[in-house]
């Protein structure tokens, strides 16, 4: 049984219960034992980079140092997370000037920074600790009939040289266990573009421009449903639609949806279970789709 | 002074006994001072001079005068040499690096070993820079005639030795600069072996259809000058018809690669392996007929697989041999062999064997080349996965006439004409992610194939997006012009992504038009991608065959762009064309023929002639420690076997350039040079501080016979003033240097020692200067547990130019240890 | 280490400040190619209002008050398209970040980050969970949520001196 410190982040337990629920159940499932550490904060993703690059760096370190002392690899679940946390890992390891730099800002809070343990997207625990045949041997509601639009957002591919999850301009990781589950992973325009969602609360109307394009584009190519990852590609194209019909006045009814989610259903978790009244986009049809 | 034959390597490691030494004589020191019209003579004091020098023990003539490099002067040299009076000269001339070679020749010629002269300068090294202290410029001067004097009465005769020169020469890569150097070699008389690793001759020249600024035909090249009756002088012919393959000496022989080189410059013996062509090149007719029953079918790769071709063929526009060639992969052998039953003149051998070469030759020439890189890896352009995306030669097979397309762009994707095309410059070329260097020819390439599609399909939409546009050769700029003119548009902005709309099947290029500041998406039928200028397939495997440097983007390396273009580090092997940096046409053809000329003059005399002014290994010591082979920047030390497993160094006696790095690097002394032994540095060390004669503490400078001595003279030359307790002592290269010389210095009486080299990217000896910057470190972590301030020391790194620099230091260093305050020795 | 509000340095010098800060030092390799630009999903959907190459052009001219006053420099969605595809391999979306970090020492910084920073402080998460929201938790069968470790990020936030460079609070020029 391989064990993860579980890293929830902020938005998640925040705005999306269902993903976590979605992904307790799934991972628990397929024999990943997620722990719970107590002092985790947030990860320091791009809103807080940006008022203090150095601030960010330390507080990224600080979780990391809370999984060393547990001994325990990270895994997330938002991208944001994996990034912010991984580049820090990344970064902290190699560069020693860096690493003396955030270790003495550590040392106020008692700890330091080791450089002994991974940080780990959940899709890296699927592919390399669950692994492909085992997953599909635990598909019992295959999703044969879906056509999906991957989306898996920026941040657990760029920037590549730091991250190393996929190739950042023909990625297959996140294709691969979609297809996994029995669904087809289709191809769209701008499918790696990003959906502009960091950009809500200051630049509102570009932002929505921006996934109204993502829309389109998945719409267009007769997906049944957009994949993420990230829960704030999920807001901005969920709860985005809502706003697309009020400003651009179309309506798409393109269900978004999280893997954790079609993952949780199709290894038989019952839709019932999942907390599925948080989508704004009613997921009915993909429902009916998978029977 | 006898000539003898030198010994050379032969590949199994033989050695031919060398003649032996003669036993020293009595030494006989003659001391020549001018006084340089009597000038210096009002500084220094020659009477004082010319007493002291009496009283050295050894000096058996001392003589004054105006001048003794020249004239009376030289011819009192030479009467005592031939009166047998003495048989070690010693001059104190002015301008010493020229008046020391018109001395030793005087003396050779008048009996004695050339060697046996020593020249010091009186004038820039002493009387100039201490002027204003003459008393304490004499003492100097006495220190520098003892350092001369006992340097001389060590040194033993050095000879000359003759190598081989094998007047051949294999020129290495067909395409035009290896044409033009194996022509004008073979023009000139010497035995050309012209190796080339496909089945015809051309190479990027013969794909690439013209070459700009002129656009006349790329596989045009010079006239042979051999009078070949067949053929009319002109000054430039197609290479098929020039006549070039009838050039005597000339021996092409394609399907061939270089596989071991042993031997030395002079005589190498190369072998190449050569694989079958399976046709007969003398009984080939070219008529075609092979290709019509030839049931195989493959896609023809020199034709960027716009079309087919059938396992046996021949390349268009015909360049050389005019024989056609069989794809062994492609061929079916015996089991069709419908070839050779149709070919008239039973030119096709399908049993034919690869075989191996071995040609003897005095020089190589490197003129491999380069190839385009391969941008699938660029994978935001698609390249390789969308067909309507492609690179330069490509697009040049499209335009050429000949081509599989007659000279029509086209979209591979659906063989249509293409009506849009856009050129992407700077594919993997300025770009840290791939190659950071600038391939240097695809703008005007570019220019060259967008005027070509405007010039034949004047209603193509033509654009380029650039970075910069670099045109800087002769007669470019109007290139650039006319393009222009023929309406070629440009967009300055490099594309982020190149993508496909399936709908309209159209290419779609982003990108930002920053003049305009606007983003684009420009559609196309055609992506031309400018991709980067790379080094052949074969170079790393060539440059461990040749012992070969490679640069840090993985072209071979010249030994000095300017100073020594197309020479290598090995003597003897030299380099040209697109093998060190993508060219256009006109350089390459200028680089062809300095190589060509270069590689004439190593061999011309039949001979070569080396002084023997090398370094030498004595065998007893040797404690096979490996450290010398790797320090030595030519390549010149070898490990022999000893047999019971142990190795001994060995110096080659015709690569060795004499700079002393090995000496320097030598932990037990097991090598020295036989113009500066460790006894003449120990000798000069001790002369020169044994005169003090100044206020001043004594400060020993160690000085390289470069850059180093350079500025030494210039600050001299110049009159600068620096003191006269400064003493020089002048090595060949500053890494000759050891730790023990510079704790030696102290120890006989310095209390500040200086080493002047060359910068270290500058080192006339590649890393000499460099490596005793690390001894100099060494030595002050050394005087610093001894109790002697590190300060003490200090190493320079000069030029010519940087005289005063040299004065400064030289004063600072005196300053600093009168202010330290005499040396505490235990 | 706590960072006092510093002297606002001669324009002339501006490279020199953003290359001497984390993220800031690749800002020199740019040879205004124009790849991020191009790359950019909010320069090709707002190009009058973005374009990561013409800040980059800006800051090296020296126009600071210009890059650090603007809106621009607040629309980088930080997706990394351009860092990814740069052939200088300029940081550019770090290089940004170097940006706003200068502009938030100035007093410059959008409402949205100044409630993430509020949030950051006193809760440990830039999205404050509410109580309420924790007792649902267990309705959908969640475990209860660990409580974050507010007391050690206080102590880092003070070594680093994010309290005192969060001071000002005013709003950004459109």
């Amino acid at each position: 049984m391989t064990s993860y410190a579980l890293f929830l982040g902020c938005t998640i337990p925040a705005r999306q219960p269902h993903y976590e629920l979605a992904a307790r159940k799934a991972l628990t499932k397929l024999g990943i034992n997620l722990i719970d550490l107590e002092g985790m904060t947030c990860c320091a993703p791009p809103p807080l980079q940006s008022i203090d690059l150095e601030t960010s760096l330390a507080i990224s370190a600080y979780n990391i140092c809370l999984a060393e002392e547990a001994d325990l690899n990270i895994v997330t679940l938002c991208t944001g997370c994996f990034e912010s946390l991984a580049i820090a890992n990344h970064l902290l390891k190699e560069k020693s000037q860096l690493r003396e730099k955030v270790n003495k800002i550590l040392a106020n809070a008692g700890k330091e920074f080791k450089g002994t343990k991974e940080v780990r997207h959940y899709l890296q625990v699927l592919m390399n600790d669950v692994g492909i045949n085992s997953l599909k041997q635990n598909v019992v509601k295959p999703l044969d009939k879906l056509k999906v639009a991957a989306f898996s957002g920026c941040h657990l591919l760029r920037p590549s040289e730091l991250l190393r999850f996929d190739d950042p301009e023909r990625p297959r990781v996140f294709d691969t266990l979609i297809e996994a589950l029995g669904a087809k992973s289709i191809p769209y325009k701008n499918k790696l573009r990003c959906c502009g969602g960091l950009l809500r609360g200051y630049a509102d109307d570009i932002a929505l421009a921006i996934a109204r394009d993502k829309i389109v584009n998945a719409h267009n190519a007769g997906a049944d449903c957009i994949s993420t990852l990230c829960p704030f590609c999920f807001l901005t194209l969920d709860l985005g639609q809502m706003l697309i019909k009020t400003t651009y006045k179309e309506e798409y009814n393109m269900p978004i949806i999280h893997y954790a989610e079609l993952l949780s259903l199709s290894l038989g978790v019952e839709p019932k279970e999942l907390a599925l009244d948080f989508h704004k986009v009613k997921i009915d049809k993909i429902l009916e789709k998978i029977g | 002074m006898t000539v003898r034959k030198g010994s050379f390597r032969q590949s199994k490691g033989k050695r031919k006994v060398r003649a032996k030494v003669k036993t020293m004589e009595e030494t006989k020191v003659g001391v020549f001072l001018s006084d340089c019209g009597g000038q210096i003579a009002k500084i220094l004091d020659f009477e004082a001079l010319t007493n002291f020098v009496k009283g050295v023990p050894g000096v058996t003539l001392v003589a004054r005068g105006s001048e003794f490099w020249r004239g009376e002067g030289l011819k009192t040299i030479v009467d005592a040499v031939k009166a047998k009076k003495i048989n070690r000269v010693v001059v104190a001339e002015s301008i010493p690096k020229i008046s020391e070679v018109a001395i030793a020749k005087a003396v050779e010629e008048a009996g004695l070993n050339p060697y046996m002269v020593e020249v010091i300068d009186l004038k820039d090294h002493c009387a100039w820079p201490h002027k204003d202290t003459p008393q304490e410029a004499t003492e100097k001067a006495k220190a520098m005639l003892l350092a001369a004097i006992e340097k001389a009465k060590l040194q033993e005769p050095i000879e000359k030795a003759e190598f081989p020169a094998v007047k051949s020469v294999l020129v290495i890569g067909g395409g035009l600069a290896g044409m033009q150097a194996a022509e004008d070699l073979a023009d000139m008389g010497f035995q050309v072996y012209l190796v080339e690793k496909e089945p015809f001759l051309g190479g990027l020249a013969a794909k690439a259809v013209r070459f700009f600024p002129t656009d006349d035909c790329a596989i045009c090249i010079q006239s042979p000058t051999t009078n070949l009756k067949a053929v009319a002088q002109t000054s430039r012919k197609c290479v098929y018809r020039s006549g070039f393959s009838e050039i005597p000496n000339l021996n092409v022989l394609t399907n061939a690669k270089v596989v071991k080189v042993v031997g030395e410059p002079g005589n190498f013996h190369v072998t190449v392996e050569r694989k079958p062509r399976y046709v007969n090149e003398k009984k080939c007719v070219a008529c075609d007929l092979c290709t019509s029953v030839c049931p195989v079918e493959v896609p023809d790769e020199y034709n960027a697989k716009l079309t087919k071709r059938k396992a046996i063929y021949i390349n268009k526009p015909l360049v050389y041999p005019p024989a056609y060639a069989i794809d062994a992969k492609a061929c079916k052998f015996h089991e069709c062999a419908k070839c050779v039953e149709i070919c008239p003149t039973k030119a096709i051998e399908l049993d034919q064997k690869p075989e191996q070469v071995t040609l003897n030759v005095g020089s190589i020439i490197v003129a491999t080349g380069f190839r385009e890189y391969d941008p699938s890896v660029i994978k935001e352009y698609h390249y390789g996965e969308y067909p309507d995306v492609i690179t330069h030669l490509e697009l040049a097979r499209m335009l050429d006439a000949f081509g599989p397309t007659k000279g029509v762009p086209v979209k591979p994707s659906n063989m249509k004409p293409a009506k849009r095309i856009v050129f992407v410059q700077c594919v993997g070329s300025r770009d840290r992610r791939w190659n950071p260097y600038c391939s240097s020819i695809c703008c005007m390439i570019s220019l060259k194939h967008a005027t070509m599609i405007k010039e034949a399909f004047p209603d193509a939409d033509v654009t380029i997006c650039y970075i910069d546009i670099r045109t800087t050769g002769r007669e470019h700029e109007y290139y650039y012009e006319r393009a222009r003119e023929m309406g070629v548009k440009f967009v300055k902005g490099r594309p982020s992504e190149i993508i496909h709309d399936p709908a309209t099947d159209t290419l779609i290029v982003e990108v930002e038009d920053e003049l305009l500041r606007r983003l684009l998406e420009l559609e196309a039928d055609l992506v031309v991608l400018a991709t980067a200028m790379v080094p052949s397939e074969d170079t790393k495997e060539l440059a461990q065959i040749l012992g070969l440097e490679l640069d840090q983007d993985g072209f071979f390396k010249e030994y000095n762009a300017k100073l020594r273009p197309t020479e290598t580090k090995r003597r003897g092997i030299y380099l040209c064309g697109g093998t060190v940096f993508p060219k256009d046409a006109p350089t390459t053809s200028l680089h062809a023929h300095s190589a060509a000329v270069k590689a004439a003059k190593f061999l011309m005399n039949g001979k070569i002639v080396k002084d023997l002014k090398v370094a030498v290994v004595n065998g007893d010591y040797c404690g096979n420690c490996q450290f010398c082979p790797v320090t030595c920047p030519y390549g010149a030390i070898s490990l022999e076997p000893q047999g019971n497993g142990h190795f001994v160094a060995k110096v080659s006696e015709l690569l060795c350039e004499g700079c002393g790095v090995c000496v320097g690097t030598c932990p037990v002394g097991a090598i020295e040079l036989r113009h500066l032994k460790p006894s003449q540095i120990s000798a000069q060390i001790k002369a020169l501080l044994s005169v003090n004669g100044t206020s001043k503490p004594l400060v020993l400078a160690f000085s390289c016979s470069e850059c180093g001595h350079a500025a030494v003279d210039s600050s001299g030359m110049a009159m600068m003033s620096y003191p006269a307790n400064v003493r020089v002592l002048r090595v060949p290269c500053t890494g000759v240097i050891q730790v023990q010389h510079i704790l030696e210095a102290f120890k006989a009486g310095a209390q500040g020692v200086m080493v002047v080299g060359c910068k270290p990217d500058g080192c006339h000896y590649e890393a000499g200067s460099q490596k005793a910057k690390q001894k100099v470190e060494m030595a002050k972590v050394l005087l610093k547990t001894y109790g002697i301030e590190p300060e003490r020391l200090e190493m320079l790194n000069l030029v010519f130019i940087e005289g005063d620099k040299f004065a400064e230091a030289a004063k600072a260093m005196t300053e600093r240890v009168e202010r330290l305050g005499a040396l505490q020795l235990a | 280490m706590a960072e006092e509000k510093s002297e606002k340095p001669p324009a002339a010098d501006f490279t020199r400040e953003i290359t001497s800060r984390l993220g800031g030092e690749t800002i020199v390799h740019c040879y205004q190619c124009g790849t991020c630009a191009s790359t950019c999903p909010v320069a090709r959907t707002a190009e009058e209002r973005y374009n990561p190459r013409q800040i980059i052009r800006l800051a090296l001219l020296g126009q600071r008050e210009e890059v650090l006053k603007g809106d621009a420099i607040w629309l980088c969605a930080s997706c990394y398209n351009c860092q990814e595809r740069c052939p200088q391999k300029v940081e550019v979306a770090d290089v940004i970040y170097a940006l706003r970090n200068l502009a938030i020492r100035e007093g410059i910084i959008p409402a949205i980050y100044t409630e993430f920073a509020a949030g950051l402080t006193s809760e440990g998460r830039i999205v404050p969970i509410s109580k309420f929201l924790e007792k649902k938790r267990a309705d959908s069968g969640l475990p209860p949520l660990k409580p974050t470790g507010i007391e050690a990020l206080k102590k880092i936030l003070s070594a680093t001196g994010f309290d005192k460079i969060m001071f000002k609070k005013e709003g950004v020029s459109q």
